[in-house]
């Protein structure tokens, strides 16, 4: 049984202009443990589908959304802001593009630290949070884990702010860890650590990952499966190898050659807009 | 600890130098307007003798440098000369009167800060709705009135229509308070008098509410417009998405950041309040340095009005530097300029 | 004309523009419309004079029997006339000490701005009380001191922009092809501040009106006979709580023209930011 199920999902957005159609009718599931990407360029609908997941689009009076979302077979429908707001930071965290934009500036780590810990044990004193917070830095092989705790989030380098979100990330031992662009704000080597970091310690929390990206050649790296999306249409979704080995979709193609190679000519741009896009979803066997 | 030293010595440097401008804009107005500030001092009738006395003991007839010059020796020594309208030492009718428009512009600071910053956390909490239409609509309405009118409507609606404060001055009648701080809230601690504490609250409130009323809006107008920036913040989104109350947030999580840039501007509110004061002060007959400075402005006491508004620009420039200490408190970036690792 | 639209369509802007035209219509018709159109000067009528609000007198007749409401009319033109005097010297001065301090920097933008900064450190009513200290109350008088106190603040404005504004792209490409330095601070940064210029100006135009009527209400700004609302406040004061039109109304006359500028001002602000 699936972790995440979304059937049917459509979102629309009403605004000055008019009704904004974000997403038609996609489907998507992710099995407990297993790493799942999200494929496409940004304003396909990556990002806002994440935010679904976690009910905060919910709170928008113009968002307008239909389909079927399921957690842990639960159907979050008829969720209440409560209901939605008791999965997050405990079943459901989240990983951000920018790790030190995404703490705030004026509080030090372990406080921001506590905060998320008291999401699943709201009785917990500053020494239990001190030391879950501890163990949970130590995880990621942060060397100095008392002088991190006691720094404020603009005192470390963005690669230590990394390691500090994918621990508070996981402190609570999530079923499923959304994560959106993780390190598309750090350089290469750094990005490339973080994701080996958060491949090894969602296996040994065996938690499920959602993996939200633009880049593919991160996604081969990362994910079990694919789900390859343009335009608010998932058009192609297998298993990694499948996906990559012989992409079927005209768009899969496309986004593939845009992936920059060592021995290659320089970035070939994506078309505008072309009408074998819009061809229907190609799903690859061997997905769950 | 020891950044916020290094803050404080380097605001007071300035304040010093500002402080030294300000004597020279106010020692400019005085001087070079048109007539002879003695003739206008001593009035139509004085004697010839008597203009050139007064003119050879404020050094009138050296050129404005050494005018100036001796202004400052004097400043420096604490003698800001003699007014004109109490015959007294300016520095003791300063001291006389300001205790009681500090008193009241004090209590208007905290009432503008205890009251606007959390209608203004509210409005950017509820964003868009009900509540937020009514803290902007309100907000917009106290700063659409000088505080005169705010005196005026609120003395006409709660002390004459509903007699629940008292319509003038600061202290019953009743009560003799020995003077020790000027402070009638301390003085009357002091004397352990409980019923003349209690009316000097009682004569209190009114006109700092009257004081406050623009304050709290501009403080509630400001906290929203910053903290509706900060909700766009991605720490806010993560707090957020990781279910944090949304209480929690608007009260901690997104006010920290927005009272940064919030403090400075209530800083100027606050320096609008001393001069709003001479407003309010009128209405209430508050014995105050305002009043005392239009009573010295229409007798054209140079040496008063210099002494007055000198102190009100130090009074200003102290309340500054506290606001950017506070600042230095509040922002850990100012006081940890350091990196710890990288 | 995009701006005018979205503030048309804010219940809120549309008030304030409402509330603005009225304003701005009385103080220009009230030769004609006002009921009393004589009742601006030194007209005495002790037959009808301290008379409660009435058909006749709609908000009552003061000391020496002037209709109140028309003198509100009159009193209108003279707020205007200083706010629109004030900003119109302030407002380039202003501006222009702003744009050198910021796009100059070094020794020049110190100078500059600590000048600003001496201005600034005096509550702007206390300068201007100061001044007045030792002038004539004259309206000519008053207006000087109010500009004085003024321009610092759009000094500050412009210059926190034009200090952005100095690093930018087009600027330093402007400097590339040799462009003299008031071409760039003219044609290249100033009509990147007007939009917050003209906000500023709108919102000013409500606090002009409140520093303006604060002085005269000390007795330091324009005399009578000429009407003034500050004044017309301060005269009224005395005669509490019987008297109550006396003040009231000139009172809330003011609040009435400040809150419309204000309202306007605000929607102005969310229009020019929705169009950038």
């Amino acid at each position: 049984m699936s972790l995440l199920s979304i059937r049917d999902l459509s979102l629309s957005f009403r605004g000055i202009h008019g009704v904004t159609e974000v997403l038609h009718g996609i489907a998507l599931d992710i099995a407990p443990g297993e790493k799942v990407a999200l494929v496409g360029e940004s304003g396909s609908g990556k990002s806002v589908t994440a935010r679904i997941v976690l009910g905060l689009l919910q709170e928008l009076a113009a968002a307008r959304i239909d389909g079927e979302v399921r957690f842990g077979g639960e159907d979050m429908r008829g969720f209440s802001r409560q209901q939605f707001a008791a999965n997050r930071g405990t079943e459901i965290s989240m990983i951000f593009q920018d790790p030190t934009s995404s703490l705030n500036p004026t509080f030090i780590i372990e406080r921001q630290f506590a905060e998320v810990i008291r999401r699943r044990n709201p009785g917990a004193s500053r020494e239990d949070c001190l030391r879950i917070a501890g163990e949970a830095l130590a995880e990621t092989a942060i060397p100095d884990v008392e002088r991190v705790l006691a720094s404020y989030p603009f005192q470390l380098s963005g690669g230590m702010n990394q390691r500090v979100m994918i621990a508070m990330a996981l402190v609570n031992k999530p079923k499923l860890l959304i994560a959106d662009e993780p390190g598309t704000a750090l350089d290469v080597t750094v990005q490339a650590q973080t994701l080996q970091l958060m491949r090894q310690l969602t296996d040994e929390h065996q938690a499920a990952v959602f993996f939200i990206s633009h880049n593919l050649g991160v996604v081969r790296e990362f994910a079990d499966r694919v789900y390859v999306i343009y335009r608010g249409r998932i058009v192609e979704d297998g298993p990694t190898e499948a996906i990559f080995a012989d992409p079927r979709h005209a768009y899969t193609r496309a986004l593939m050659a845009a992936v920059p190679r060592i021995t290659g000519m320089g970035l070939p741009d994506i078309p505008e807009r072309s009408d074998s896009f819009d061809a229907p979803q190609i799903s690859h066997e061997g997905g769950s | 600890m020891s950044q916020l030293v290094g803050i404080l010595v380097r605001r007071i440097g300035i304040s010093v130098v500002v402080l030294i401008g300000v004597s020279m804009l106010i020692f400019a107005i005085a001087r070079i307007i048109p007539g002879d500030p003695a003739r206008i001092a001593l009035g139509p009738n004085a004697t010839a003798e008597q203009i050139a006395k007064l003119r050879g003991e404020m050094h009138l007839d050296e050129n404005i440098v050494i005018q100036y010059g001796f202004f400052i020796k004097d400043l420096v020594s604490g003698d800001l000369g003699t007014s004109l309208y109490t015959n007294r030492p300016v520095t003791l009718d300063i001291a006389q009167f300001l205790p009681a428009t500090l008193e009241l512009v004090f209590l208007a600071g905290v009432i503008m800060v205890g009251l606007g910053l959390p209608l203004g956390i509210l409005a950017a909490r509820f964003r868009n709705k009900w509540p937020d239409h009514l803290v902007r609509a309100l907000a917009l309405l106290t700063v659409s009135a000088p505080s005169f009118v705010w005196a005026v409507i609120l003395m006409l609606l709660c002390a004459y229509y509903l007699p629940l404060f008292p319509i003038a001055g600061r202290l019953s009648d009743i009560y003799e308070i020995e003077r020790v701080t000027g402070f009638l809230t301390i003085d009357t601690l002091i004397a352990g008098n409980v019923a003349a504490f209690l009316d000097v609250w009682h004569h209190l409130i009114l006109p700092a509410v009257a004081l406050a009323l623009s304050g709290i809006g501009q403080a509630a107008r400001l906290t929203r417009a910053n903290m509706v920036e900060t909700y766009e913040k991605p720490y806010i989104e993560m707090a957020q998405a990781y279910g944090f109350f949304p209480h929690r947030i608007a009260r901690i999580y997104a006010f920290k950041p927005s009272l940064i840039p919030s403090l400075t501007i209530i800083g100027l509110d606050f320096a609008a309040m001393l001069g709003n004061a001479f407003l309010v002060e009128a209405v209430f007959a508050w014995p105050g340095l305002s009043r005392y400075g239009v009573n010295v402005i229409l007798r054209k006491d140079l040496n008063a009005i210099m002494g007055t508004v000198l102190i009100i620009a130090l009074t200003f420039l102290i309340v500054n530097i506290i606001v950017d200490l506070l600042i230095a408190v509040l922002n850990p970036r100012i006081r940890h300029s350091t990196r710890v690792q990288s | 004309m995009r701006a005018l639209r979205i503030i048309v369509r804010n219940p809120m802007s549309l008030l304030g523009l409402i509330l603005v035209g009225i304003v701005v219509l009385s103080a220009l018709l009230a030769p004609w419309i006002a009921p009393y159109p004589d009742h601006n000067g030194a007209v005495v009528d002790f037959l009808n004079n301290n008379r409660a609000p009435s058909l006749k007198n709609l908000m009552g007749t003061d000391l020496v029997g002037r209709d109140i409401l028309s003198r509100i009319m009159y009193g209108y033109q003279i707020s205007l006339v200083l706010g629109v005097i004030v900003l119109a010297i302030a407002t380039p001065i202003g501006t222009l000490f702003g744009l050198i301090a910021g796009y100059r920097g070094g020794w020049v933008e110190i100078v500059l701005m600590r000048i600003v900064d001496i201005f600034l450190s005096i509550p702007p009513l206390v300068l201007a009380i100061a001044m007045m200290g030792v002038l004539e109350p004259t309206l000519t008088n008053a207006m000087l001191a109010v500009t004085l106190m003024w321009w610092p603040w759009y000094a500050r404005l412009v210059y926190s922009i034009a200090r952005g504004e100095r690093e930018e792209g087009y600027v330093v490409a402007a400097e590339v092809i040799g462009a003299s330095t008031w071409h760039i601070i003219f044609r290249e940064i100033l009509p990147n501040c007007l939009p917050a210029i003209i906000t500023k100006m709108t919102l000013d135009m409500g606090f002009v009106i409140i520093i303006a009527s604060s002085l005269s209400f000390l007795g330091l700004g324009v005399q009578p006979p000429t009407p003034d609302l500050g004044s017309m406040v301060a005269e009224g004061a005395r005669y509490l709580p019987d008297s109550w039109w006396l003040t009231v109304f000139p009172g809330l006359s003011i609040l009435v023209a400040v809150f419309g500028f204000n309202l306007l001002g605000d929607g102005l602000r969310e229009a020019l930011e929705v169009q950038s």
